[in-house]
């Protein structure tokens, strides 16, 4: 059992995740690119986990600092929306 | 440390879109001259053209964005920074450190999503 399965519902099926990136031999992410960038960022601006987006830890960490930098230079929002 | 030795350097700037072409030009013309006057080297000039900010910055909605490539010491990077602090048609500035020089600006998208 999985832990986090609540009144007997069954255990969601597992989806498969792959790292875009990975599967892409993408080895650098420029802070440039806002349209790749905001795939991985919600409509509030804020990045979205790995647990959903399925990106390697590496390309979490390259991905983060880009939109960080995209953020700076108000190509990428800090927060959106109220 | 070395400080005579020059690095490669990538500065983004957000240049006002409230300035006409000749002004804008004149600005550019400004942060270039800022680079070469200190010994250093343009190696390539985008335009990565007006866009709007994602959000407001000293008064401004929208900026026209340019990506150089340029060589100098850590000492003139200093200098210029104190500079762009003094010009107020430069709406921001960042300047990172590339690992080569991109001759243009596009990415390939990501293929499976």
């Amino acid at each position: 059992m999985r832990g986090r399965s609540r009144g007997g519902s069954r255990p969601r099926p597992k989806k498969k995740k792959r790292c875009p990136f990975t599967a892409g031999g993408v080895k650098e992410i420029d802070y440039k690119d806002v349209e790749t960038l905001r795939k991985f960022i919600t409509d509030r601006g804020k990045i979205l986990p790995r647990r959903i987006t399925g990106v390697s830890a590496r390309h979490q960490k390259l991905l983060s600092n880009a939109i960080k930098r995209a953020r700076m230079v108000a190509l990428l929002p800090f927060v959106d929306r109220a | 440390m070395s400080q005579t030795q020059k690095n490669l350097y990538e500065g983004m700037y957000i240049i006002s879109s409230s300035l006409n072409d000749d002004a804008r030009n004149k600005a550019l013309e400004k942060v270039l001259e800022g680079i070469t006057n200190r010994g250093g080297e343009v190696v390539k000039n985008h335009d990565f053209g007006r866009r709007r900010l994602a959000y407001e910055v000293a008064g401004h909605r929208e900026g026209h964005y340019f990506v150089i490539y340029f060589e100098v010491t850590p000492t003139a990077i200093s200098e210029m920074k104190g500079e762009y602090r003094l010009m107020e048609d430069l709406v921001r500035y960042m300047i990172t450190n590339p690992k080569r020089v991109m001759e243009k600006i596009e990415f390939k998208s990501l293929e499976n999503e």
